[in-house]
């Protein structure tokens, strides 16, 4: 481990499904990604690239191994809701916007939920990400790429240690993916920290390193 | 910021007006059936109260704590000779005994327990209140004068095998209703109602009667005939009315003097136990009408119960999605009790907005019911409401808590 390592990653295993339907999906994954760094995870289908995405996400807990964050290991969900609230930021290949709300406000309930209060930042978001003209609608008035933009705005209105993005450009239009990338290399360019995970060879050049999976390993 | 749970209402409109929906019905009926049925009891403890009287002489039995059937006291009871006893043997108590005959009449298409009286005893029987219209029956007591001088021309047995004497039978009807024995006065409800006026006939059953005279609402009956042909035409005996009206001397208190004045001829009430004795003999009715908004309450929270569990299932994304955000067990758990909250408030509003037309048709419908919309029952029914959809939310906000964020963000 070195100073400068935000996230480890150390012997995770990870099943679903008991008996027969049992799925051994991590099998004893290493992983570790360091402060400001932009790494993509690549691997075909049913690799575990998800999987490992909504336990480093802190969304399930790992049937064993250790994650640190920031050197915290979480050890229940109480912890994992704390981590999940404060210092992480999801960005999903479905977008997941509330369709009810606005796109102002469903950023504005992200903050609301973890005990935020907008500082402005937001205002800059949506200026700096080119979505101001959205500000006021509803998921369905929007475009698919300004959905994914306002996603990735609610995901970073916080200011989150690690950014997570599982396929943000599997949605995504050839224009949509390369200005979302573009916009993920600027913010890792300004020291956020991402962990990407794609299938896409051309998204995967955006990131600072990446890294393979392939049955529920890093392999490279 | 628009709220989530309102933003949710608004979003789907016709599920929350339906919902809401459900709950007005049972804020509605919880008001109006209770308003109905305290409210026409009321009207009528409230007459009675009016009398300007302390005491009523009852047949004995009906004088008893637990006999609550004065309500449908009518016909024969009190021996007429009971007035002037009391005023002959106990002057320094009673000041006035006003004997009345109690008698079921039918209309305006319901029954009105009339009262037989004696135009001398109106200042006592009606509180002080003066006729709107026209006089009183038998005003002049032209007709009690002739009554009294034909009593004495037939002879038969009255109760208690007392002798009694009646009007020959050939002479009976017919001369009543030319010497003024047919005569009444109406209340001003009951004369909107059957849009009758002074001078007007009317016939109620066998008779017809000629209303003379409109008194103002809140009088004890809103029927007044003249005594003597009431007691000779329903009761058949010139004996006994039904009750007495009995107006103590100044300074008398009226629980002391009712143990003094009972005798083996008359039981007596407290005219302000009256409203209590009604209340009592309607008892069943109110527990009917509790049972019944309990259901359409019970019926009401079950619909919201099964929305918002539609709800959380529908929305297991968007719960999943404030997971993923953070949101504890407890910011899932508000937003899902404070949408049911707002459907039930909304529905409250309705419920409350329809009460006053539900209120209006009733009367309108039934214009001698009386529907009293009292502050106790809407905040009884907010109350009731607020607890329901609480209780309503629970179960669907702990399911919402349940939702499995994995599997709700993974599955398409």
């Amino acid at each position: 481990m070195t100073d400068n390592d935000i996230l480890i990653a150390e012997g995770l295993h990870k099943s679903y499904g008991h008996g027969d339907a049992r799925v051994h999906v991590l099998r004893g994954l290493d992983l570790r990604v360091r402060a400001g760094e932009f790494v993509a995870v690549m691997g075909p289908s049913g690799c575990g690239k998800t999987t490992l995405l909504h336990v480093l996400g802190m969304m399930t807990p790992a049937d064993s191994g250790v994650v640190r964050f920031k050197g915290v290991s979480p050890t229940g969900a109480r912890q994992r809701n704390q981590l999940r609230r404060h210092e992480i930021g999801m960005v999903f290949q479905r977008f997941n916007l509330l369709a009810v709300l606005s796109a102002r406000d469903n950023v504005a309930i992200s903050l609301r939920v973890r005990g935020r209060r907008d500082d402005g930042h937001t205002a800059e978001l949506f200026r700096s990400l080119n979505v101001e003209h959205v500000a006021g609608r509803k998921p369905s008035q929007m475009s698919i790429g300004e959905q994914q933009r306002v996603a990735v705005i609610r995901a970073l209105a916080h200011r989150p240690g690690l950014l997570l993005a599982d396929e943000p450009t599997g949605n995504l239009d050839s224009a949509n993916s390369q200005e979302l990338l573009t916009i993920f290399r600027r913010l890792a360019h300004e020291g956020q920290t991402i962990l990407m995970i794609t299938h896409s060879p051309e998204a995967a050049t955006f990131a600072d390193r990446t890294v393979h999976m392939k049955d529920g390993v890093i392999t490279a | 910021m628009t709220f989530l749970p309102v933003a949710n209402i608004l979003h789907h409109k016709l599920r929350s007006v339906l919902s809401a929906f459900g709950i007005a019905v049972g804020i509605c009926m919880l008001v109006v059936l209770s308003g109905l049925s305290r409210g026409s009891l009321s009207e009528v403890a409230d007459r009675w109260e009016s009398v300007d009287a302390d005491l009523i002489a009852v047949p004995r039995g009906y004088d008893e704590a637990d006999n609550d059937n004065l309500i449908t006291l009518s016909g024969l009871g009190v021996p007429d000779s009971y007035a002037a006893y009391l005023l002959r043997e106990h002057g320094d108590l009673v000041r006035r005994a006003c004997p009345v005959f109690l008698y079921k009449l039918n209309l305006g298409g319901q029954g009105h327990m009339s009262s037989g009286i004696d135009a001398g005893d109106w200042d006592v029987v009606a509180g002080g209140k003066k006729l709107v219209a026209g006089r009183l029956p038998d005003a002049d007591g032209r007709f009690a004068r002739w009554f009294d001088e034909n009593l004495k021309q037939s002879k038969r047995t009255g109760p208690d095998d007392e002798d009694e004497e009646d009007i020959p039978p050939e002479r009976q009807l017919v001369d009543i209703a030319a010497n003024g024995g047919f005569e009444m006065v109406i209340d001003q409800r009951l004369a909107r109602v059957t849009k009758l006026r002074v001078g007007d006939d009317v016939t109620i059953g066998q008779h017809t009667w000629r209303v003379v005279g409109i008194a103002p609402e809140g009088v004890v009956s809103r029927i007044f005939v003249p005594r003597r042909t009431a007691q000779h035409v329903f009761g058949h005996s010139t004996l006994r009315s039904t009750i007495q009206f009995i107006q103590l001397q100044p300074g008398v208190d009226p629980q002391a003097a009712r143990t003094e004045l009972t005798n083996d001829y008359a039981g007596l009430i407290l005219v302000t136990d009256y409203r209590r004795k009604l209340e009592k003999q309607f008892e069943v009715m109110f527990k009917y009408v509790s049972v019944v908004n309990v259901i359409s309450l019970a019926i009401a929270f079950l619909f919201i119960m099964n929305t918002l569990y539609t709800m959380v299932l529908q929305r297991t994304r968007e719960i999943a999605i404030l997971r993923s955000c953070g949101a504890s067990g407890a910011f899932i758990v508000r937003q899902v009790l404070a949408e049911s909250l707002l459907l039930t408030l909304l529905g409250v509003a309705i419920g409350l907005a329809i009460t006053w037309p539900a209120k209006w048709g009733i009367e309108h419908a039934a214009p001698l019911l009386t529907v009293t919309i009292g502050w106790p029952y809407i905040a009884a029914g907010v109350g009731a409401a607020v607890l329901g959809a609480m209780i309503s939310a629970f179960y669907p906000a702990y399911r919402a808590t349940r939702v499995d964020m994995v599997e709700a963000l993974t599955l398409e």
